[in-house]
């Protein structure tokens, strides 16, 4: 099936394209996202392949391996770095092939015996050194930021689903639907979201998986955040309510559901497209600091807003740690905010217009 | 003053702060203050009887608790002592002057000595370090020397404790203290008003009689003579009668924000209290016991600023630019990584490092394991915890070996302490043998043990200190290895201290400041009066019915009547071998119970201090429990002004890192 798409559009996505700092933005963040879906294959300490006794073993994706199927003694996951170890003394046909970051971002991982932050080192293969109980850094940051872009990513679908939806009934049925929206919106918008956040936050109980909290955080996240979008939407489908195509529609005989999808919500994707990569900025921007306050996922789950908090409270003594989260977060911020400006570019009609 | 520290030596001084104070060292000890009038004004007069009135009632009502007596009444053959004999304390180079700045994580949630939220850290500032008492435990040798009494004399066959009051006590208003307020303490503390069931209880039972000669002379009677009743009768601050003329049912609200007026060194004065920022103490001019022999070497400071920093790192930073005189380095990120002895500042001699070793009941840092809850009702299971718990690599990584591991909850009482018992090490072994005996026999697809319901094992670990939060992640990580799942909580610490108040915790990181006794308290955290309401039937069998209680200090739910009978049996023995064998058999059974799972212990303290911070000769006394608390340091202005000039100017001094170890004693 092919894509049909009108020819203003089109004009615009090669418009995109002709802007090459958001371009190659754009480019970049995705081969981040694609790299981050397999990240496991990365930067884990599950070994990639398993040679023991003549098996393969992927142990990857699969359930856990407890380290009596490798002829250790324990009975809890094997620790691949010491199988590896272990072949290569005993020197036999078994062999172990560890991902390039052969640590998990929660194993207390220390060469020195005492569980500190130590600095990077190739040898070791702390690439971005460790935190302040001997984590692996790149590999929290991996794993802290592939949650922050999918978190915000949900977040960004979340909100334009329900601020289009009601801005659009807002701008389209008008009346009194649009006078209560309007009065319903402006009080609830007045409601300092983070605190609100907090609060709700705080008493979530424990017992919750990870995923189920970041599911409740993003779900808070969204109830408080969906009016910014309403306002525009409404604007919009309110000007396009007006046109005479939408009228003319309407004479054809045009159901209201045909004109607000067919006619209406096409002709304001300018406006949604442009909002993009600015509401995943804030999503970003609001996930990490509440990490970074303390209200975000539980410990020991990685997230950037913890190793900054962990790289500012370790300024002078460990600077490896701020560096690199702050150094993740200006990358993955700029390439959005460059992205946006050159969506917003190339969806502008006034392509040649010059303000005076 | 309300405060008994007797009440606030067992079942305050909880965690959060203290804890705090612990592991950070001195810089942090909490603060607030103060009386806010505006608040106090929106609060209509209470109509009714006054305070006093209501107190007089209650006395004539129960005139077998309350006697009044004459000065012939009182028994001569007593041996009155009164201390003196004792070494001074602090230095007799002390200066008075200056100013200390302090730092505190959270702002008092009150300014009241009881009821809600009145047990937080900042009782340090007002009561428990400042506030003079009748008399006060030696911090070198443990006797009694005086304060607000000038002697005492005991009487075992009647079970009394006989008090001379000083005559010069005041309070920081300038009223006398008199025989009135503690008869009013009694009063005040029976109060249902002041929501403190602990108090009530502590207060309605372990004292039959206060005898009133004079206004000077009165006297304490105790249902046992117990081998401490020194201890009983003496560790009390009496209430300011004068103070509570508006006493009623709204207590809790009407004084939310008043300071109570104290016997110590140290009051707040109104425009001090800024709510959220900070708290000014200032000494209180012509302190009454400020040329005493116990007291004339302390509280050297003309005043106390302590603003709210809420976060660990900062108060670090405020510490290296000079913004706090002292900062407490216990922890070895600290003491190694964040200033190391080759720091400028150290190396200049601009800051001084100091450990001290010091000699005293340990606070008991652990998992407390709430056994009302499904599963950790299963000693199976409680037994797996405590052996997939590795202490052991915490205090050995993470510590780097600088701490001990606790054996029990009782550690550091001597011979009341039951050296036999030794912590369950991290066996990986025996916790999954326990835990396949609970049905806990399958790994799940992440290593995690399930049951055949499909249940995973799987417990929240909640806990207020944030600077320990990287001990539960390690705890974490060892745990998994032997199947078992701890989700990790870390809340601000008074939240922390709620969830644990109202028992919603499965298992709790904590511990309770322990203060200077003879022996361990059991009835507090360990009878099941604290842990559910009407716990057991008449025969002995579980109650069906029980509720659980909250607001107590039975973290664990810890609930068996056999040791209620050894606890109300220990608290009625008057023989100290009696008692001794009691708590033994106490600690033991505590043990097999495994609702604890014992932490480490921490057998000095250190601290990082500017350089115009002066301590005695020895740094401190033996059994003090951080560089503050004993308030023996003082502050030298013009050594500030050099050594801030030196700074600049890029001078040196001889670095000072110093060791005592004078009362080091090995665990």
């Amino acid at each position: 099936m092919r894509l049909q798409l009108n020819p203003q559009t089109l004009k615009k996505l090669r418009r995109f394209r002709e802007i090459k700092r958001g371009y190659y933005s754009f480019v970049i963040l995705m081969v981040i996202v694609l790299v981050s879906l397999l990240g496991e294959l990365l930067i884990n300490n599950r070994a990639l392949v398993v040679s023991y006794e003549g098996e393969l073993f992927f142990p990857t994706y699969t359930d856990f391996h407890p380290g009596t199927e490798f002829g250790f003694q324990y009975s809890y996951e094997t620790n691949y770095r010491d199988l590896q170890e272990r072949f290569e003394l005993e020197g036999g046909d078994n062999w172990v092939l560890l991902p390039l970051v052969p640590y998990s971002p929660n194993e207390n991982h220390t060469v020195t015996g005492i569980f500190k932050a130590d600095p990077p080192s190739l040898e070791q293969k702390h690439y971005l050194g460790t935190d302040t109980t001997s984590r692996d850094i790149l590999a929290r940051l991996f794993y802290g930021t592939r949650t922050a872009l999918f978190f915000s990513l949900g977040f960004l679908v979340a909100v334009y689903a329900i601020g289009i939806s009601v801005g659009s009934a807002m701008g389209y049925l008008g009346g009194w639907f649009d006078l209560l929206f309007q009065r319903v919106i402006e009080i609830w918008s007045n409601i300092p979201f983070l605190y609100m956040v907090i609060i709700i936050f705080s008493v979530i109980p424990a017992t919750f998986s990870i995923s189920t909290r970041i599911a409740i955080l993003l779900a808070v996240m969204v109830l408080f955040s969906w009016t910014s979008m309403t306002y525009y939407m409404r604007t919009e489908t309110y000007k396009q309510k007006a046109r005479d195509y939408v009228s003319a529609a309407r004479i054809i005989g045009a159901s209201d559901a045909r004109i607000i999808f067919h006619h209406v919500l096409p002709n304001t994707l300018a406006t949604m497209v442009t909002f993009m990569p600015f509401t995943i900025v804030s999503a970003i921007t609001a996930v990490t600091a509440l990490d970074f306050l303390g209200f975000g996922l539980p410990p020991p789950t990685p997230s950037l807003g913890e190793l900054l908090k962990q790289g500012t409270e370790n300024l002078r003594t460990a600077p490896w740690i701020v560096t690199s989260a702050f150094g993740t977060l200006v990358v993955i911020l700029t390439l959005v905010t460059f992205i946006g400006e050159a969506v917003r570019e190339s969806f502008d009609p006034k392509k040649f217009t010059v303000y005076k | 003053m309300t405060d008994l520290n007797l009440e606030s030596i067992h079942m305050t001084k909880f965690s959060g702060f203290k804890l705090m104070v612990l592991a950070l060292g001195a810089a942090l000890l909490s603060a607030c203050g103060g009386e806010s009038e505006p608040e106090n004004a929106a609060v209509a007069p209470a109509a009714g009887p006054t305070g006093s009135e209501q107190a007089r009632a209650y006395y004539a009502a129960n005139p077998d608790f309350f006697s009044f007596k004459t000065p012939a009444d009182v028994p001569t053959d007593l041996v009155w002592e009164d201390g003196a004999d004792l070494p001074d304390i602090g230095s007799p180079e002390a200066k008075k002057g200056g100013i200390q700045y302090e730092a505190m994580q959270d702002y008092p949630r009150t300014l009241r000595h009881v009821g809600p939220d009145s047990n937080g850290g900042f009782r340090n500032w007002i009561l428990d370090n400042v506030a003079v008492m009748l008399a006060h435990r030696h911090p070198d040798e443990f006797d009694y020397y005086p304060g607000l009494a000038t002697s005492w004399a005991v009487s075992q066959a009647t079970k009394t404790v006989y008090i001379k009051l000083d005559p010069d006590a005041r309070w920081s208003d300038g009223e006398l203290v008199t025989a009135d307020d503690y008869f009013f303490l009694f009063f005040f503390n029976r109060s249902e008003h002041i929501v403190a069931p602990w108090y009530n209880n502590w207060y309605g039972t372990q004292y039959t009689n206060i005898s009133k000669y004079d206004d000077y002379t009165i006297s304490l009677t105790m249902p046992e003579a117990k081998p401490d009743m020194l201890t009983q009768a003496l560790e009390h601050t009496p209430v300011p009668e004068h103070f509570y003329a508006e006493f009623g049912p709204d207590f809790v609200d009407r004084y939310q924000w008043s300071f109570v007026p104290t016997t110590g060194a140290y009051y707040i004065k109104d425009e001090d209290i800024v709510k959220g920022r900070s708290v000014t103490l200032t000494r209180v001019e012509d302190w009454w016991a400020k040329d005493k022999k116990f007291w004339r070497n302390r509280y050297n400071a003309d005043q106390v600023y302590i603003s709210v920093i809420r976060d660990t790192a900062k108060m670090f930073e405020a510490f290296k630019v000079g913004d706090l005189d002292m900062f407490g380095l216990s922890l070895a990120e600290y003491w190694y990584e964040k200033l190391p002895d080759t720091d400028p500042d150290v190396q200049n001699g601009y800051i001084h490092k100091s450990v001290f070793y010091n000699q005293r009941p340990r606070p008991n840092y652990g998992l407390w394991i709430n056994t009302d809850r499904p599963l950790l009702n299963n000693l199976d299971v409680r037994l797996g915890i405590n052996y997939a718990t590795n202490w052991d690599l915490v205090i050995e990584k993470y510590f780097r070996g600088e701490y001990q591991r606790m054996n029990t909850a009782f550690d550091g009482f001597g011979e009341f302490s039951n050296s036999a018992v030794r912590a369950r090490p991290f066996d990986i072994d025996k916790a999954q043998e326990h835990f396949a005996a609970a049905g806990f026999t399958q790994r799940g697809p992440d290593g995690i043990l399930t049951n055949a319901d499909g249940q995973r094992l799987s417990f929240t670990v909640t806990s207020g200190y944030e600077s320990l939060a990287p001990v539960l992640t390690i705890l974490k990580e060892e745990a998994a290895k032997a199947g078992l799942d701890f989700r990790i909580e870390v809340l601000d610490g008074t939240a922390a201290f709620k969830k644990v108040q109202e028992k919603q915790h499965e298992i709790q990181f904590t511990a309770f400041g322990v203060f200077l006794e003879m022996y361990p308290r059991f009835w507090e955290s360990y009878h099941s009066d604290n842990a559910y309401d009407d716990a057991f039937l008449e025969d002995g069998s579980v109650n069906p019915a029980r509720q659980i209680k909250v607001q107590t200090n039975n973290l664990e739910s810890f609930a068996d009547y056999e040791f209620d009978q050894l606890v109300d049996q220990y608290t009625v023995a008057s023989d100290k071998d009696e008692m001794v064998q009691l708590a033994h058999q106490m600690i033991q059974m505590h043990h097999d119970h495994a609702s604890f799972v014992p932490g480490f212990v921490q057998s000095f303290y250190r601290i990082g201090h500017w350089r115009w911070v002066k301590f005695p000769e020895n740094f401190n006394h033996k059994h003090s429990d951080s560089a503050g608390e004993l308030f023996v340091h003082w502050f030298d202005p013009a050594v500030k002004e050099e050594t801030l000039a030196a700074r600049r100017s890029g001078q040196a001094f001889e670095p000072q890192i110093n060791v005592y170890d004078q009362y080091k004693e090995e665990l």
